[in-house]
This record gives structure tokens, sequence and C-alpha cells, in this order.
């Protein structure tokens, strides 16, 4: 390693122990290794301001993240909740069932998972606090595990980004996503009804017929979103990023126009919330196009996918490889560091082992929505303990049984392609 | 003063934000309702965003709302704290102005090229980067002075 990697490494490494923004950090640590090189500086403003001008389907994300403000603050999650109540309220533990089905319902309109966390959830972690068979803990690694669901189902901003860096397909990503999401949601309802049971928690009363017409009405409507955006795209008729805008203009019809929940005030806030999420987000990726400047100009992909060529693995083992290397790392590491520093430099491995990239992206996400709820740097379980109190030690002894049940479901993704890959090859994406 | 100042950067940066979902709403409906696709917005919506990030990176958001790896910062004394603070932003700050001139050349000297359907120079479509530099060093400074006086050395960090 050159003494200009050394001092990257140094100032990435000390400026994130330092508890400087991770952002900032990369960026610094880029300028470093310039100044150690001795090249020109400018390079540090070529790179971010072309990486980012030049990366339109980035765009998408900061319609998504304005998508998902717009329907928390409009009480779009509340609306969905009595629908669901509905649906599946008199299975036992009906609220922890809700909660479940809302995510699902919501993850079709957002694809954040703190968006989930912060909306949806927070309505029914409410609700679950309000009766004493709900514990505190099992309340909040319901919503946390639900929460996962926003990113694997459609639409999804980690999606878009590591369709970005690797180049695969949003559309076929996004369609590799469905069929995981919903097993997902699936096994989750099975984890609730096991414990529900087990604890014998309360069904939720029975809602009168007269009042089914007009809760079915109100909820129907948000449920029109997901078919007309992913239709949109699919169809061709708009592209992933006009599709995030789509959405956007969707939500804020919803809750300004339809149900009047959005005060002029309110939606002031929700606008300048979204630009600051989406710099939070954007400003890791453009310190992120930095850091990949440097690796590619030493090689270290490169020699990466080399040494991977030299353990001759097969493809399961690799990918059972990147699998733990993710698990480990994403105990000290931000995902959004996995998936901006580390799949860039495994991907030459990636293509030169034949997997397929919409496989290793749906896979990459769903280890990202792992690291969101373990400790020590699980940003969900964060999120959950500052808008409810509810400390993480309760979630995690309440929320075991989930993380075991997504690890298998990531196993069951990585020893079957399929399982992702069936839908966008059905509906006819060229894969291999 | 910094009331003030905030509120014009939020006020810019939220407007900026609107405008890039106008420009996708015109985009959309030029499209669908005219069947005439418009050969500017794909371009603008791309300036707005570049100036978006940046402006809102280096102006807007607080530094409580960056993605921070805080365990060892939790688990340190006050007085560590506070070297951590000034080493941290003396490294920051101390690189982004070491940057600063070589970023400047590079955007002033991009004035010569224009963007490809409105011509607008890309001075001015990067210049938030050299405004995000600024702000870092302005920012790194102010963290520096703050936490030799004692200040934002509390669990959550800094305040504001």
């Amino acid at each position: 390693m050159s003494l200009a990697l050394w001092s990257l490494v140094g100032v990435l490494l000390g400026g994130m122990l330092l508890r400087m923004p991770i952002g900032f950090s990369m960026l610094a640590s880029g300028m470093a290794y310039l100044v150690v090189k001795q090249q020109d500086l400018g390079l540090v403003a070529e790179q971010v301001c072309n990486g980012l001008y030049n990366s339109y389907v980035l765009l998408a994300v900061p319609m998504f993240v304005f998508a998902a403000n717009i329907m928390n603050a409009g009480t779009v999650s509340e609306r969905i909740f009595d629908f669901c109540r509905i649906l599946v309220g008199r299975m036992r533990g009906g609220l922890a069932q809700v909660d479940i089905l809302v995510s699902v319902i919501f993850s079709g309109m957002s694809g954040s998972a703190i968006a989930d966390a912060a909306g949806p959830g927070l309505v029914t972690i409410r609700q679950m606090l309000k009766k004493p068979e709900y514990t505190r803990g099992f309340a909040g690694a319901v919503v946390v595990a639900s929460a996962t669901l926003g990113p694997i189902i459609p639409p999804s901003i980690p999606m878009v980004i590591y369709a970005l860096v690797s180049g695969a397909s949003v559309g076929a990503l996004f369609l590799g996503g469905v069929l995981p999401g919903f097993l997902m949601a699936i096994l989750m309802m099975v984890v609730v009804h096991v414990i529900a049971t087990r604890r014998n928690m309360p069904r939720e009363d029975k809602i009168p017929w007269r009042e089914w017409p007009a809760i079915l009405y109100r909820g129907a409507l948000p449920l029109s979103m997901p078919i007309v955006l992913l239709g949109g795209i699919y169809s061709g008729a708009f592209t992933p990023t006009e599709a995030a805008a789509v959405a956007a203009l969707h939500a804020l019809i919803l809750a300004g126009g339809v149900y009047r929940a959005l005060s002029w005030r309110a939606f002031i806030g929700v606008v300048l919330e979204s630009a600051r999420a989406s710099a939070v987000i954007t400003l890791i990726l453009a310190g992120s196009f930095m850091l990949n400047y440097v690796f590619t100009a030493e090689g270290i992909p490169q020699a990466v996918a080399q040494w991977v060529d030299g353990m001759q693995l097969s493809r399961l083992h690799f990918l059972l490889m990147v699998n733990l290397l993710f698990l480990v790392l994403g105990c000290f590491l931000d995902v959004s560091v996995l998936l901006l520093v580390f799949v860039p430099m495994l991907l030459p491995a990636v293509n030169a082992l034949g997997i397929d990239l919409v496989h290793f992206g749906v896979l990459v996400v769903l280890n990202m929505m792992i690291g969101l709820i373990h400790p020590p740097f699980g940003m969900l379980l964060f999120v959950t303990k500052a808008l409810t109190g509810i400390p993480i030690g309760e979630m995690m002894r309440e929320g075991w049984l989930f993380m075991v049940m997504l690890l298998l479901l990531l196993l069951a993704m990585t020893v079957f392609p399929q399982i992702v890959l069936w839908l966008p090859q059905t509906m006819g994406y060229g894969l291999k | 003063m910094r009331a003030f100042f905030l509120r014009c950067a939020n006020g810019f940066g939220a407007a900026l934000f609107l405008g890039l979902f106008l420009v996708f709403v015109v985009q959309i409906v030029a499209r669908f309702g005219f069947d005439r696709p418009l050969p500017w917005t794909d371009e603008l919506a791309v300036v707005l965003y570049v100036w978006i990030i940046l402006w809102a990176g280096a102006l807007m958001v607080p530094e409580r709302e960056q993605v921070v790896f805080d365990l060892v910062w939790n688990a340190a004394p006050r007085v560590l704290r506070r070297w951590m603070r000034l080493v941290g932003n003396a490294m920051i700050g101390g690189l982004s102005a070491w940057a600063l001139p070589a970023c400047w050349d590079y955007v002033h000297f991009m004035k010569r090229e224009g963007t490809p359907v409105l011509g607008i120079p890309f001075m001015w479509v990067f210049l938030p980067f050299v405004i995000l530099l600024l702000a870092l060093v302005v920012r790194s400074v102010l963290g520096m002075w703050r936490a030799w006086q004692g200040l934002d050395l509390e669990d959550a960090g800094v305040p504001s």
C-alpha cells in the first residue's frame, strides 16, 4: 500500500472515530490522498461535481424522500391503518399483524425504511402501547422488523443507489424485490402469530359493517399509488426518476386535496426536511465518488477480483462470504458505507464470477436492512428509540426471532437465486 | 443574526427543492398531457439537484442530523471529547481550506463550457461545491472555538 493510500485510510478512519460526519470524512480523506500524491486538488471538485451532474437516476432519491414525508405529514398512514384493521385485525395479536400489513402497503409507496418506522410504525406503536398485553419491546421489535420491508418492496432508495453504482436496471431490481418482500411479510406474520398465540395477545374489536365502505374507500386511495407507480415504470410510460416525482405528486394530491390534512406551514416543513434528508444521503455518496476515484486509481477492485479468483470460489461460496462480511462490517459501519464503498470493490469479482447483478443487488439491500436492525449501528433501532423512548435492549430481546427469520431468508435467497430473479425474468428482462 | 442567516439559507433551499419538483411536473405534463417532450427539463432538473444537495449540505443540515459513528464518543470522558472535536474539526476544516483554491480554479475554469441544451456555464452549476468547502472551513473553525470553550460535549453532541 502506498503512503498516499495510508493517509487516505488514516483520515477516513480518524474522521469517523472522532465522530465527524462520514460524508465529510470521506471527502477529506480523498483530499489527503491527493495532497500526499502531489496531485491537483481540483480533482476533488471535478469528481464530486461531475459525479453528481451525471447521475440522473439519483434524482429519484429526493423525490421518493419527498413523497414519503408528505404521506407521513398528511396522515396517509392512519387511513391505511384502519383499512388493514378490517383485513387482519381479528387475528391474534391483531395490532402487530396490522402493523406488518400497513408496512407492506406503505412500502409500495415509499423507498425508505426510516420513513416507514417514523410514519406507519409510530402510528401502530402508539396503539399497541395502549394495551397491556403488548410489551414495549415487542411493539418496538415488530415495527423495526416490518420497517425493513420499505426498501425491499419497490420503490427503493438503496436499490436506486445500487443501480447507479453497478449499472444494473432499476426496473429489474425493483421487480426482484417484490417476491422477497412478500415472503418477508408472510414470514413476519407467521412469527407474530406464533408469539401472539403463545402469549394470548388480544384480537381487535369487530368494526361494524356500516363503517366498512367509508374506511375501505379512504384506504383504497393510497393503494392506487403502487399500481400507478409500478405500472408506469414497467409499461415504459415513465422512467423511475419520473415515477418518483409522480409518487410525490400523488401523495400531495391525497394529503392536501383529498384528506385536507396538510397545512401550508406543514408543507414547507416537509420541503425543508426532504431537502436536508436528501443532502445527508447524497453527501455520503459524494464522498464515495472521491473514494472510488482513488480505489480505481490504485487498482483495488481489480486486486480484490484477482484475489477472489485465486481462491477458486464458486458463486455460492463467494455470496456466502459476502453475506458474512456484510454482517460483520454492519457492526462497525453505517449501511450506506457498505453500499457505497464495499459494493464497488466487489463488483469486478461479481462480474468475473458471472453472478447476476440484480440478484447481487437485492441480496446487498437485504443485507443492509439486517444491518439496520442489529446493534451497535442499527439505525432503525435508534430512530424507533428516539421516537418512542423504548430501550434498544428490550427491542432486541423481543425481536431476535425476526432477526433469525431474516437471516434464514437471506440464506435461502443466496442459495436459490430464482426467489429474486423469477419475477424480473418472467416480465421479460433479459437476464442470464 | 444567525437565525436570519439560517432563514435565508432555508428559504433558498426550499425554493430550489420546490423548483425541482415543479420541473418534473412540467416535464410529465408536457409528455403525457400534450405529447410534447421538452428538451430542457432533464437538464434543469439535474442542475437544481446539484444545487440542492450541495447547498443543503453546506448551510441547512445541522451536524446532529449527519450520519456519524459515535461508539467512541459515547464512551469517552469530557476531556477526550474536547480533543476529539478539536482534532476532527482541524482535520476536516484544514483539508477543506487546503483544497479550496484548487477547487475554485477548477470551477472557475468550467465557465468556458456550457450545459448542452440551456448553455448554462458549468461554473454556475458547480459553484455550490465551493460554497460547501467554504462552509466546511467556517463550521470547523466555529466548532473548534466552541470545543475550546467547553461547549457541544454532551452525549447527543452538537445541539444545532
